[in-house]
């Protein structure tokens, strides 16, 4: 039982492959209609369908196929012309036959009821008939059997197509005699073929009778009988074994899960990756100039190099042609254009760009609607297009390519393109913008609008397109997979859509950004491009801030406002922007630096805290810190909600305390010694400055996390934790990054000085010291 | 009869008459937050681990400190002081985290610090008096220790719940 469910599965899986390759042949005989190749092709799926059915007893699908096999069969033998109207009688069955397929796959039998197989059957039976042959037709068909070996037709199989053949379902004989084919096939220059066809036909049986009887001894002699002919056939027969065995061993079926388990391993390792190189960074700070670096680096090197590649080697097992998506479009374009009385000429390149398996799974419905969107309302009818000076013919380009880690796919009309006014129009009547807003907006702004939910430009609404959901639909489709979408349109010349996609989602490259103390890493496919403003850049329009790049308008927010995050760094004079962009919408994000860019490992936060609002999840950096990911898409939407309650400049003040008087700066002293400590506090209090003292690092850097302080003298020499390791730990926070560290002591060599300057010292005092020298230090590094 | 039934009889036939004899001991591990003791089943408790650096998360309760990175994997940290609404306090040298599993997912949870392993015979515990607020019904029962030590037995699975982290949508 489980064998044979195992065979259906086969049957299925193999079915579905054929039919889909099947349909994009089918469309290319209409255009070459005496391509004897793509005839036999298409022959030989509805062949293989009809013998593997038959033998799985599904009696509907065989017969649909054998009256199939009968048209094509004339069609391959030149007896009969590929017209349009017997294209669409051919269309019809193989649509038929889907649909008898999928009913065997969801209900393990092929009764289909809604699948009413008779006229079809009668239609081709009448294009069979049509031209009179029915007769003859049957005769050869008869012929044909007695070359056929199983489900197999000899005549088929040349040298070129052994591949289609699955050796491994082949009997012995049946093996034998497909390598006898092909042995003949190798001997026989193609123009003496068919002549010596039937002649060959009685050799063939006669040799059979005779293998029968040869045993193992013979054979040898029988081969040396036969050496004087250019290739013995024992010789070539092993060679094309040999062929199809390799041929045949080329390719495995694996199950996704396992996949998916090496890719987690591999994940991993790109984690203990990324920390090797850390701690790499942080020896060769330590042990410069030390002859063991070289090897190390090496190591490094090396194991970063093997792990980005086998990274790249298992994406790659996960990745598929885009083409298996593109494959459909043929048909589509054909069935609609003929639907809506257009002529459409689909070209397309790229079809071998490859693409994770789960994004290929996810973006054949938005491309759909956007085909269907070309043709419906860009490409005008052959008289508008006339009319315009146009080929009758409209053409839609669809095209894939790469982009760096991204994947690009164009779809490109030369139809009547986008008016950027009328859309604004629109969207002012339904209410979406506001007509200040039209104003302000660029047209590539405008085009976006199409985007949005409830907007629909047809004129009519068919019963193709315009029914004011589908780009809505293209735009959430593309936002799941972190894809941009772009549009560009000349009125009257055409439009073009790009849909730009991350290639995997599991290992992605990102950027690493921080917010006040907090890092965030934001996925690098939604990164446009990151700039830096000073705060006269950000303007306010009707109560929402805003940032003006090049000709766009770009809605503007602060990271830490979207995330709540408690504000304690001073805003500085450059502010650090990234654009971000999902879908067709685009928003500027303020965040308080720019750390890198990173490979990074997506992991689940886990049940208790995933589907955070704005965190997709989160990576394990060198260090062994956490650090979230952001979601893009709920990022966006997040944003949105921040962007209307609160101004940038708002927030940019609350950070800021004002700090006038002498009395509101701190200075800490830092000294194991209560005389040094009290030279210092002399010298100081003049100034006016509010002062606190510590008696060694430990101390100093606890009092730090309570006070505000504003600057700190540090002596270098001090128990439990010295100067320069102080100095260290301090500026590991990001709001300590600013804070004046001078260092005041009695060491005073240049490797002392140099050591003060690594760490992270502003300043370096030696004693002894002036008061006055003291106090001009302190008030330069607190501004006063 | 399926091997499963088998194995779960033979296991009944080698526990029960021990059960019948000694009465069931409860095996806990004792615990502080603030001033109160409290304790978990030992079983519950996959490993308690020195503090470590630990990365804040947005828009989630106070209780909830963030994540970490226990041997690659992230786990939610859970601050018990602020959970039982006790002031907070600093981590200091006695702080540990205590990682358990709730509902098949590993959390971690700060607390003050350990005391012991503590065996106690089930019929020593009682119900939480009705004095004790147990909205969330996060209490198993309160267990009076032969040395007089009176501790709070916590139930595991309800010390977090999703729907009260995660905001809806």
């Amino acid at each position: 039982m489980d064998d044979m469910m195992e065979l259906l599965e086969d049957f299925l899986v193999e079915a579905f492959e054929m039919i889909e390759e099947m349909d994009q042949d089918l469309i290319e005989l209409e255009n070459n209609p005496d391509d004897l190749d793509l005839v036999n092709k298409i022959f030989r799926v509805a062949h293989t369908i009809k013998g593997s059915g038959s033998f799985l007893n599904f009696d509907k699908l065989t017969r649909l196929t054998h009256h199939m096999e009968a048209v094509l069969d004339k069609a391959r033998k030149g007896e009969l012309r590929i017209t349009p109207e017997i294209m669409d009688v051919i269309l019809e069955s193989v649509d038929a036959m889907k649909a008898i397929l999928e009913y065997i796959r969801d209900n393990g039998n092929d009764e289909a009821p809604e699948v009413d197989i008779e006229p079809i059957v009668k239609k081709l039976d009448a294009i069979v008939n049509g031209e009179g042959v029915g007769s003859s037709s049957e005769e050869k068909e008869e012929k044909k059997e007695s070359k056929k070996i199983g489900n197999l037709n000899l005549d088929e199989i040349t040298v070129d197509n052994i591949d289609d053949i699955d050796v491994s379902q082949l009997s012995p004989e049946e093996l034998d005699a497909v390598l006898e084919r092909l042995v003949e096939d190798i001997n026989t220059p193609p123009e003496e073929e068919e002549k010596e066809e039937k002649k060959e036909e009685e050799e063939k049986k006669e040799e059979k009778e005779e293998k029968k009887e040869v045993t193992p001894a013979d054979k040898k002699e029988v081969a040396k009988a036969a050496e004087t002919k250019p290739v013995s056939k024992e010789e070539a027969k092993q060679k094309v074994k040999k062929q199809l065995i390799n041929a045949k061993e080329q390719t495995i079926r694996v199950d996704v899960k396992r996949l998916d388990q090496l890719m987690n391993l591999i994940g991993e390792l790109v984690l203990a990756k990324n920390r090797l190189i850390k701690i790499y960074n942080d020896v060769e700070e330590r042990y410069e100039g030390e002859k063991f670096l070289e090897e190390l680096n090496q190591v490094v090197s090396s194991i970063s190099i093997v792990t980005t590649d086998l990274q790249i080697a298992v994406m790659k097992i996960r990745m598929l042609p885009i083409g298996k998506v593109f494959n459909k479009f043929p048909r589509l374009v054909r069935d609609l254009a003929r639907e809506l009385g257009k002529k459409v000429r689909l070209i397309i390149e790229g079809e071998d760009t490859e693409l994770d398996k789960s994004i290929i799974e996810e973006i054949g419905d938005p491309l759909v609607h956007m085909i269907r969107n070309a043709i419906d309302h860009g490409i005008e009818p052959p008289e508008e297009r006339k009319a315009k000076g146009k080929p009758e013919e409209g053409t839609i380009w669809l095209r894939a390519y790469n982009e760096g880690n991204m994947i690009v796919i164009e779809i490109k009309d030369d139809g009547r393109g986008i008016d950027p006014e009328a859309i604004k129009k629109k969207a002012i009547e339904k209410g979406i913008i506001t007509p200040q807003e039209a104003e302000n907006m660029s047209d590539k702004e405008a085009f976006m609008l199409i985007f949005k939910p409830g907007f629909s430009t047809a004129e009519k609404v068919t019963s193709v397109s315009g029914r004011g959901v589908g780009m809505d639909v293209v735009k959430t489709n593309i936002e799941k997979l972190n894809g941009i979408i772009e549009v560009d349109s000349v009125p009257g010349k055409g439009t073009t859509f790009k849909l730009k996609i991350p290639l995997t989602l599991a290992i992605i490259q990102a950027l690493l950004v921080a917010s006040q103390e907090d890092l965030f890493a934001v996925p690098l496919s939604n990164v446009i491009e990151t700039v830096r403003i000073v705060e006269e850049d950000i303007y306010t329009i009707e109560g929402k801030s805003v940032l003006k790049l090049r000709d766009e308008v770009l809605p503007l927010v602060n990271m830490a406002d979207v995330f709540e995050i408690e504000k304690i760094l001073e805003p500085e004079k450059y502010l650090y922007v990234v654009i971000l962009g999902l879908g067709a919408t685009k928003i500027g994000l303020i965040v308080d630096r720019f750390i890198g860019q990173e490979e990074i490992v997506i992991k689940s936060l886990g049940e208790f805290l995933k589907g955070l609002p704005g965190i997709a999840g989160a990576t394990i950096r060198g260090d062994g810190r956490v650090t979230l990911i952001v979601d893009v898409a709920s990022l966006m939407k997040l944003a949105k909600e921040t962007h209307n309650k609160k101004l940038v400049t708002d927030s940019l003040k609350e950070a800021k305390k004002k700090k006038e008087k002498p009395e509101d700066y701190v200075v800490m002293i830092v000294d194991d010694s209560a005389m040094d400590r009290k030279i210092m506090r002399q010298a100081l209090e003049p100034l006016g400055v509010q002062i606190v003292e510590a008696k060694d690092g430990i101390e100093a850097l606890n009092l730090l996390k309570q006070n505000d302080v504003d600057a700190m003298l540090i002596d270098i020499e001090m128990p439990r934790m010295d100067g320069y390791t102080l100095a260290q730990e301090i500026r590991k926070y990001n709001k300590f990054r600013k804070l004046p560290l001078i260092a005041v002591t009695s060491r005073a060599t240049k490797a002392d000085r140099v050591r003060g300057v690594e760490v992270g010292m502003n300043e370096y005092i030696t004693k002894p010291y002036t008061k006055e020298y003291l106090q001009n230090v302190v008030r330069r590094n607190l501004g006063l | 009869m399926g091997l499963g039934d088998i194995v779960k009889q033979q296991q009944k036939a080698l526990t029960e008459p021990q059960e019948k004899q000694t009465e069931e001991i409860v095996q806990l591990v004792g615990f502080v937050v603030g001033e109160e003791e409290f304790a978990v089943p030992i079983l519950s408790i996959q490993e308690i681990i020195k503090p470590i650096e630990w990365t804040r998360v947005p828009f989630v309760p106070d209780y909830v400190l963030g994540v970490f990175n226990l041997r690659g994997n992230v786990l939610p940290l859970i601050d018990l002081r602020k959970k039982f609404k006790v002031p907070a306090a600093d981590i200091d040298e006695n702080t540990r985290f205590i990682v358990m599993k709730i509902k098949g997912e590993d959390v971690a949870f700060v607390i003050d610090r350990l005391t012991s392993a503590i065996r106690i015979p089930k019929k020593n515990i009682l119900p939480p008096p009705d004095t004790y607020s147990n909205e969330d019904d996060i209490i198993e029962g309160v267990g009076r220790l032969d040395d007089g030590r009176i501790i709070t037995i916590l139930k595991v699975d309800n010390l977090i719940k999703r729907e009260e982290i995660v905001p809806e949508k």
